[in-house]
């Protein structure tokens, strides 16, 4: 069992080379803050990026920031704060969810895709990681993407990397897009009787020239609060909370939330820490949006659930118990057009006994298997950490 | 040789190709006489023509299945097209390829207000899309210049910008889901009205990668509230230098403006002799800053906005004081390049992106590459992303002047690698800038993305001949080559 902590670039290369050479996987990590998320890696070796770190090159004015992958996130967060700037996916920290001291690394976030509540307005991980470097499970150093905003120059092969859970190449660099951070913000509680209606008031609000930059949902009392975040210049946001305030009228009882508070229940959300502590499981589903008041509806049927929405709707962080409840999830959600259910965190048990991940088709597993062989045909990188699928995965050492 | 050497075995094989693709589609879904198919032979790069060996037009999903699997059973090319308005090629048919229109997929399939989709089938024009939806106020985002021809589908397959894409993304950024059909037939759903579809993110790839990795046959995308106010300010400048940093300044403030146009002195002049937008004539740069928002907001950035370029040396500003202003001083950008087309025979449009700050170097070299090759240049650009679009003036019946044109832009994309930015920004590379990619990626960089192209079409079936400058077989990149070639482990399996 090896831990290998390179600084270099290089050094990667070289540990990479190694592994394929010897049929030894790697475990590839930042801090090891999210080995529970996802599948159990097998591999005994550890290829850790955390000496890997430091922002190598920030030019506020044109909206890039390169830092390498094992920055921690904390450092990248703090220094754009610094200069009025931020992450526009507003990454979750799981640091508190999974009982670790920090959110992780710059690339434990891109490999994951982590994006938090200003999902649903502005985009996702994969939408701001511009470029970076790697080296593939081929022991191959390629680079991709740029520092621009603009760029169709070949395969986006920035959308295969967030997401892939390290499990298609160990990047070196990552070249982030950051926006400017919103002079104000405030947030608008509506409080409903119902979920139905909590989250049609989410749906009013997307759909107006409001431009909310979340919209959330969180049991409260007997009732259920919508939260509906707007950011901006001051003069604007006042004027935007006028405008949706008149079009929720009807919908609840309003309140304006204060900026610290609005504030401190974004923070919640980005971590997690919206549910109560001691569920046995949490589940994230990813739903299309309107349907998410039936979904629950149908789960709490049968199960006592805790649950918090974000994205509109479209997120339901959901806590709950029992063995079959990761199947009826599934269940309810092929019943209603679709979505996927991941496993966020459970027992060890409950979490072999099911896949993580919601399972893909033949079609689209075969495809999965085939993009993983094109760029670590041994299975050296993270192998399991999401279940493929398809006849390729045979391959798997 | 622009294009891979047609295979003589599939030419000699027509009849029965042409006889296979009638028998699995339904009378009149397949062309083959040379008049009709003469309407297909190039697309907006219309400088290349070429026939196809035959122009399919399938009605459904399962029917460019049943074509896929067939040509994929059979070695036979396929070259996917939308609405044929790709600048760089990227529909060009083969001699010895299928060409698959998408054209009678113009459906769309489902509006859902509450979600805020729409979904519709790939032929339908990107403004369809908008125009199906404004009565109710809502608008899709990106908006290339050809969005009143230009197909979903084919946006997909480029990534296709536009000029608001600044603040609201490209195609990759506003569409959430897809059906597509491999070469191998299959029929494959990814995402939908959720977010962020499990597994490798194959929506992803399959945006930008202009028809090499599949046929996108449904697509589903994010329809946004129009907003509440718009207005545009014109600002002119004595340099294109002081303009360029104008641009920087602005987004340095904090700001995002909506749209961020620039148009050098000659582009100016030619927009304005032909729609007289009430542009500054005399001035050697004008930028067009779009503002969107609720009216409070857009009246306190606008003066925002004043102030910055002021302070950067403005020559003048005008802000709109009408919806019908605002289209004014639109209408001049948006036809500039047909604007540009009177001024001169023809002209070349280049698409480069470079890092905003590099914007006045940039423009500084490209008027010495218009006096070293004896062409001028009028220039358009999103300078808010650093889009570069140089229109490269010349007479195609002037001995050599083409030649020396695509010289020309050449050198302006090497520039733009040179000075931090990339060949193509939202037309693609298509043909056009195929062989330029080794100016910006390194032999290894282009064989682990063919690599993945081998993941969906290892027999590279699917538009050959586009994007990569050289077709390496998957066989050869699939092999493992340690160190410098030598596996100094023979013992590993090979594939």
């Amino acid at each position: 069992m090896a831990r290998y902590t390179p600084e270099k670039c290089a050094d990667i290369e070289e540990i990479i080379r190694d592994a394929l050479q010897n049929k030894t996987p790697l475990q590839v990590t930042g801090y090891g803050t999210k080995k529970n998320l996802g599948g159990r890696v097998l591999a005994r070796d550890e290829l850790s990026l955390s000496a890997h770190s430091g922002i190598t090159d920030y030019q506020p004015e044109e909206l890039v920031m390169v830092a390498r992958s094992g920055t921690p996130l904390i450092e990248i967060e703090e220094t754009l704060d610094k200069n009025g700037q931020m992450l526009g996916f507003e990454p979750l920290h799981l640091d508190k969810f999974y009982g670790q001291s920090t959110p992780g690394s710059l690339g434990g976030v891109i490999a994951c895709n982590l994006s938090g509540s200003r999902r649903i307005s502005a985009g996702a991980a994969r939408d701001y990681l511009l470029g970076f470097d790697a080296i593939s499970g081929r022991a191959g150093y390629f680079r991709s993407g740029s520092k621009v905003m603009k760029n169709v120059t070949g395969y986006d092969l920035s959308k295969l990397m967030c997401g892939s859970f390290g499990m298609l190449a160990v990047m070196s660099e990552i070249t982030l897009k950051v926006l400017p951070r919103p002079e104000f913000m405030t947030s608008l509680s509506v409080t409903c009787a119902s979920l139905a209606e909590a989250r049609s008031a989410l749906s009013i609000g997307f759909g107006s020239a409001t431009e909310p930059s979340g919209g959330a949902i969180i049991k409260s009392g007997g009732g259920f609060n919508a939260v509906l975040r707007l950011e901006g210049v001051k003069i604007s946001v006042d004027d935007r909370i006028a405008s949706l305030s008149a079009l929720l009228e009807k919908t609840g009882t309003l309140r304006l939330m204060s900026a610290e508070e609005s504030s401190e229940f974004w923070k919640m959300m980005r971590d997690i820490s919206c549910l109560q502590k001691d569920a046995e499981q949490v589940w994230k589903l990813s739903v299309t949006p309107s349907y998410a008041p039936q979904i629950i509806a149908e789960l709490e049927a049968k199960y006592k659930v805790d649950y918090a929405l974000d994205w509109a709707g479209g997120l339901i962080w959901l806590g709950g118990a029992g063995a079959e409840l990761g199947a009826a999830i599934r269940a309810v959600l092929a019943r209603q057009d679709g979505g996927h259910a991941t496993l966020m965190r459970a027992p060890e048990a409950i979490q072999a006994s099911q896949p993580i991940f919601q399972p893909l088709d033949a079609a689209l597993g075969g495809l999965q298997s085939r993009i993983k062989t094109a760029f670590d045909p041994m299975y050296i990188l993270n192998p399991q950490k999401i279940e493929l699928g398809g006849a390729a995965d045979a391959n798997a050492l | 040789m622009l294009l891979p050497e047609p295979e003589q075995n599939i030419l000699d094989r027509r009849d029965e190709i042409v006889g296979a693709l009638k028998s699995l589609l339904p009378k009149g879904c397949v062309i083959d006489d040379r008049t009709t198919m003469k309407a297909f032979d190039s697309d907006g790069l219309s400088a290349y023509r070429n026939l196809p060996l035959v122009v399919v037009l399938p009605e459904t999903t399962q029917q460019v299945a049943d074509v896929m699997k067939w040509c994929r059973d059979n070695g036979v090319k396929i070259v996917p097209r939308g609405a044929g308005t790709s600048l760089s090629g990227g529909a060009l048919p083969l001699s010895d390829g299928v060409l698959l229109g998408l054209g009678k997929f113009n459906q769309i399939t489902e509006i859902d207000f509450e979600n805020r989709t729409v979904t519709a089938q790939p032929g339908v024009t990107n403004l369809a899309i908008t125009t199906a939806v404004q009565d109710d106020g809502f608008y899709y985002a990106p908006d290339p210049s050809s969005q009143i021809a230009c197909s979903i589908g084919g946006n997909i397959a480029e990534n296709s910008g536009g000029v608001h894409c600044l603040k609201y993304g490209l195609t990759t950024n506003n569409v959430l889901g897809i059906e597509m059909v491999t070469m191998d037939g299959e029929i494959v759903r990814i995402g939908g009205k959720h977010l962020d579809a499990p597994g490798f993110d194959i929506l992803g790839i399959m945006t930008g990668s202009e028809g090499l990795l599949g046929v996108v046959t449904e697509v589903t995308v994010r329809i946004l509230r129009k907003p509440a106010t718009q207005r545009a300010m014109l600002v002119g400048f004595d340099t294109v230098q002081e303009a360029g940093q104008a641009v920087s300044i602005v987004i340095a403030a904090g700001i995002i403006p909506a749209g961020m146009e620039m148009m050098d002195n000659p582009a100016i002049n030619a927009a304005e002799d032909f729609v007289n937008a009430g542009y500054p004539r005399e001035a050697a740069a004008l930028l067009i800053v779009e503002l969107d928002g609720p009216e409070v907001e857009v009246d306190y950035l606008l003066d925002r906005v004043a102030t910055l370029m002021k302070g950067a040396g403005a020559s003048s500003i005008r802000i709109s004081q009408s919806e019908e202003e605002r289209n004014q001083f639109w209408a001049g950008r948006k036809s500039a390049f047909p604007a540009v087309g009177r001024i001169s025979p023809d002209y070349l449009c280049m698409d480069g992106t470079i890092p905003r700050k590099a914007l006045p170097e940039m423009l500084t070299r490209m008027s010495a590459m218009s006096q070293k090759y004896g062409l001028r240049v009028a220039n358009v650009f999103h300078a808010g992303d650093g889009n570069l679009h140089p229109l490269i003036l010349f007479d195609a019946n002037a001995e050599g002047e083409l030649a020396r044109a695509e010289e020309f832009g050449a050198e302006i994309l090497r520039n733009c690698v040179a000075l931090g930015g990339v060949l193509t920004g939202e037309h693609g590379v298509g043909v056009e800038k195929r062989d330029l990619m080794g100016e910006m990626f390194t032999e290894d960089d282009l064989k682990q993305q063919q690599r993945l192209k081998c993941a969906f079409d290892p027999d590279h079936l699917l538009n050959p001949g586009k994007v990569f400058p050289v077709l390496h077989r998957c066989a050869e990149l699939g092999r493992l080559h340690v160190h410098h070639g030598q596996l100094p482990h023979p013992d590993i399996p090979r594939f």
